[in-house]
């Protein structure tokens, strides 16, 4: 299709051989022979793979879910293979929205960067900026002040929080429930705004430095936090007893994309989605970094591995941080908030890793310098990504109307795994 | 430029068309004035000869022009009250409280273009809303609002009802089978499986009812639903199990949420809706919630008492003969209002400062009209038995309306497995375990009656 400019007066001119003019607007030239069944993929399939998902069987057909879906995550294509309303084979796209992050990274310095990786999972971003900042920490092995050591924890702890409410009311969206997501967004906005008074910033923080963090606590954060944590697990218990107590909901989520422990094991899952499976893995706990082993918290694990226990589990996890947040704020200590690091960085030719455990799971950024003030390279392992592999196997099988739901339950964020 | 053009150009547009108007309105008058004066008889003789036609053709348009406001009635409320579940404020921008908001939403799909899809079935892509809203009119026709007042009292006005209802599958198929999209193709589909497999139930559960009434005309069903004047004669107390499968059937023929998977947005985007816009959306919508409120009102007439008050109303009677007044008429039509306007005029421009002299008497001028149409409704209420009715009918009806609100504020949607395997297995054994209790009920109960003593 076409555009070209009309004469200005007359009729318009014949349309070009093998074209013809649109009924509804003269100025749009249409092909005579525009097929409307252009078949998917429109070229020969590349890989055996997709000359076997690409043939459809008897009485199955393909079906185009996203990328502008209502109710994908982000901007994921789901090819689904139907025979009726049962998905026989998926045929995942992704890269809709892909920036080259790990790219841009390199030309950038060490303090840019923080901006860089800030928007990839834009529903979390204090964890997006927590691993890579931590890498560089290793890499000029600097130390960081307890005070802004316990500012990140409290703030990442209320990210986490502002996350998993989300996750919660998008769930029961997916599964047709209409107040849910609205009243968990209340909760989020709350923490958001406390958050922005903090940081500056209502979605990407860019909040944590190399050495510490941006600015200090100060007086509307504090009044906020205290105002919401007075009310916190009673408004989150009482929104969500919508659901945990209805029928429908518990009927349709409990068995639905079971995913058992070596499965979650083989398909390196880790967070909620591993923990809901009873592995009680938590970097927090096994690989404890920053001052978490100060503080006293559990690891909330549950065994069915279905969606309604990573709900429910992502549940508990809320009350957990809350725990943390309570403690935080008993021990906060006075203290600089950044350790005396130079303008510019170089640290000496390295690599270091480094992982935190976010709301999905373990964040993790591999930095490797090379002597200059721009990183040689920054790996991002991003959960969503690993986790949003798990659909090619839970999935098939499914009703057309649990797609969303199982994908959902995954929490994947689409930044994170186009990056 | 002639005298004639020049005098034209120099008219503003309401001159224009008053220009236009006034001769055209005079013709038209005089032609039928001399229609009537020639053929009058004949025309009243068809008329009465074919009076069921008559009133068929009238009770429709009527229906019509009624059930347009009142879908757009009960889409303001769904949005207002669903924003309150949510803690949302709703609308607040047209109209006082947003309330004309459904009317600027019907206006725009109005204004809307109105696409059709390439390769799509054009012809019946552009009938399906017309078969839906149609069917959805068609099947009020036997509904009986108030005493009196309805459009048809067929005998077989329950068949009919569940017969015409039932004819929205094929709106809905055709709309999802000629969109010429997958998702449009298995909402059709599903509407088609939920709304046949539902049908049973529905109609299985009334059939004990239609074995204690004895009749199936709607206005039959509803008179004997008023024996002592309680509520507890409502087939409601007499059919509990009958009118709880009837209830969620109902629910499930409406649509609604939690089986609303035809247009679940989550899942099918819009179901066999996803690609209209313009007005043909806009009949969609419309019938949609004129279904909701069908379905409500089917479920007042069948199992909570129809027009019928909860209460024995008290026998009160007070009609005022005008002639009788005298005097006193010429004091109420011409003196009250005036007197009135100005009186509850006054506090406002006495005791509020700020308070222009006209505002108050708008104010005034408002009270007093509320005032006087409380009155005038509290008359019509006592002596007219219609306007009870109605006030009945049309206030259960709601209340089931906000009922189905509420439920989608609430609910999540269930699963097409579960939705099928809930009509089938549970729904319709219990329907006939409902109709074969009531029938033995019935059969022992005559014997009884009959046996000698």
């Amino acid at each position: 299709m076409t555009t070209e400019t009309a004469p200005r007066s007359g009729e318009p001119r014949p349309a070009p051989k093998g074209t013809h003019r649109s009924t509804d607007d003269p100025n749009v030239l249409l092909q005579d022979d525009y097929d409307f069944y252009e078949p998917i993929p429109p070229y020969t399939p590349r890989t055996e793979r997709e000359a076997e998902f690409y043939t459809l069987g008897d009485g199955e057909m393909f079906l185009n879910m996203g990328p502008q879906h209502p109710s994908t995550h982000g901007v994921l294509r789901v090819v689904l293979k139907l025979d009726g309303e049962r998905v026989v084979d998926i045929d995942p796209v992704l890269g809709y929205l892909h920036r080259g992050v790990e790219k841009l990274v390199e030309n950038a310095d060490y303090h840019q960067t923080i901006s860089q990786v800030d928007p990839l999972e834009y529903i979390s971003s204090l964890f997006c900026e927590w691993a890579p900042v931590t890498a560089y920490e290793r890499l000029l092995d600097v130390e960081v002040p307890r005070r802004a050591e316990y500012i990140r924890v409290l703030s990442g702890e209320l990210n986490r929080i502002a996350s998993h409410a989300l996750f919660l009311g998008w769930f029961a969206l997916d599964l047709g429930g209409l107040t849910p997501i609205l009243w968990s967004f209340i909760e989020r906005d709350e923490i958001v705004e406390m958050l922005a008074a903090l940081t500056g910033q209502r979605m990407l923080f860019n909040y944590f430095r190399i050495g510490g963090v941006n600015g200090d606590l100060n007086h509307e954060f504090m009044s906020r936090l205290g105002d919401w944590m007075s009310r916190a697990v009673g408004q989150i218990e009482a929104g969500m007893g919508l659901l945990n107590e209805n029928e429908i909901f518990v009927r349709r989520a409990a068995g639905l994309g079971v995913i058992d422990t070596e499965m979650a094991l083989r398909y390196c899952m880790t967070g909620p989605n591993l923990r809901a499976t009873g592995v009680p893995f938590d970097l927090r706990r096994t690989h404890p970094y920053s001052i978490y082993p100060e503080l006293e918290f559990d690891i909330p694990t549950r065994t069915e591995g279905d969606c309604l226990a990573r709900y429910l589990l992502r549940m508990e996890e809320i009350k957990q941080s809350i725990r943390i947040i309570d403690q935080c704020l008993d021990k906060m200590p006075d203290g600089p908030i950044m350790a005396k690091l130079p303008r510019l960085i170089r640290p000496r030719p390295g690599r270091a890793w480094s992982g935190v455990e976010g709301p999905r799971g373990v964040y993790g950024a591999y930095a490797i310098s090379d002597g200059t003030d721009q990183p040689f390279r920054l790996k991002i392992h991003d959960p969503s990504f690993i986790h949003l592999q798990a659909v090619g196997a839970l999935l098939p099988g499914c009703l057309l109307a649990d797609c969303m739901a199982v994908m959902a339950s995954l929490d994947p964020i689409m930044g994170g795994v186009d990056k | 430029m002639t005298v004639v053009a020049r005098t034209w150009d120099r008219l503003t547009l309401p001159g224009k068309a008053l220009f236009i108007l006034i001769p055209l309105l005079g013709v038209l008058t005089l032609g039928l004035v001399i229609t009537i004066a020639l053929f009058g008889q004949q025309i009243l003789d068809i008329l009465i000869f074919n009076l069921p036609i008559v009133r068929f053709v009238f009770s429709v348009t009527i229906l019509m022009l009624i059930f347009v406001p009142m879908a757009f009635v009960i889409i303001y409320m769904e949005m207002k009250i669903i924003a309150l579940m949510n803690l949302r404020i709703g609308p607040d921008r047209v109209g006082p409280w947003g309330t004309l908001l459904s009317t600027v939403h019907g206006l725009k799909v109005l204004m809307k273009e109105d696409f059709t899809p390439g390769k799509a079935d054009a012809v019946v892509f552009t009938w399906a809303p017309v078969v839906v809203f149609s069917t959805a009119v068609l099947s009020a026709l036997v509904l009986p609002f108030a005493p009196g007042l309805y459009g048809q009292d067929m005998n077989i006005g329950l068949l009919y009802f569940f017969a015409v209802g039932g004819m929205t599958v094929v709106g809905l198929l055709m709309g999802g089978w000629s969109s010429f999209n997958k998702y449009s193709l298995i909402g059709g589909l599903r509407s088609a499986a939920q709304i046949v497999s539902y049908e049973i139930p529905l109609t299985l559960s009334v059939v004990g009812l239609v074995i204690l009434a004895g009749t199936m005309s709607l206005n039959e069903i509803v008179i004997q639903q008023s024996r002592t004047g309680w509520f507890t004669d409502w087939f409601m107390f007499r059919q509990p199990l009958g009118f709880l499968i009837f209830a969620i059937a109902a629910t499930a023929e409406a649509n609604r949420t939690p089986f609303d998977l035809t247009e679940a947005d989550s899942e099918i985007v819009a179901g066999f809706a996803t690609e209209y816009s313009g007005m043909r959306f806009g009949f969609f919508f419309f019938a949609e919630y004129i279904n909701v409120f069908i379905i409500s009102a089917i479920t007042v007439v069948l199992f909570m008492g129809g027009w019928n008050a909860p209460f024995p109303s008290p026998h009160i009677s007070w009609i005022v003969d005008p002639g009788s007044l005298g005097l006193w008429l010429v004091i109420l039509i011409a003196i009250v209002p005036v007197v009135g306007t100005l009186a509850l005029a006054a506090p406002f421009y006495l005791f509020r400062s700020k308070t222009r002299w006209w505002v108050a008497l708008i104010l005034g001028f408002v009270l007093f009209n509320v005032i006087a149409g409380g009155i005038f409704s509290l008359w019509a209420y006592i002596n007219f038995d219609w306007v009870a009715g109605l006030f009945w009918f049309v206030g259960k009806a709601f209340a089931l309306v906000f009922l189905f609100v509420w439920m989608r504020g609430t609910l999540p949607r269930v699963r097409i497995d579960q939705l099928m395997g809930f009509a089938w297995k549970w729904l319709l054994p219990a329907a006939l375990l409902n109709l074969f209790v009531t029938a033995a009920a019935v059969l022992v109960i005559d014997a009884m009656k009959a046996a000698p003593k």
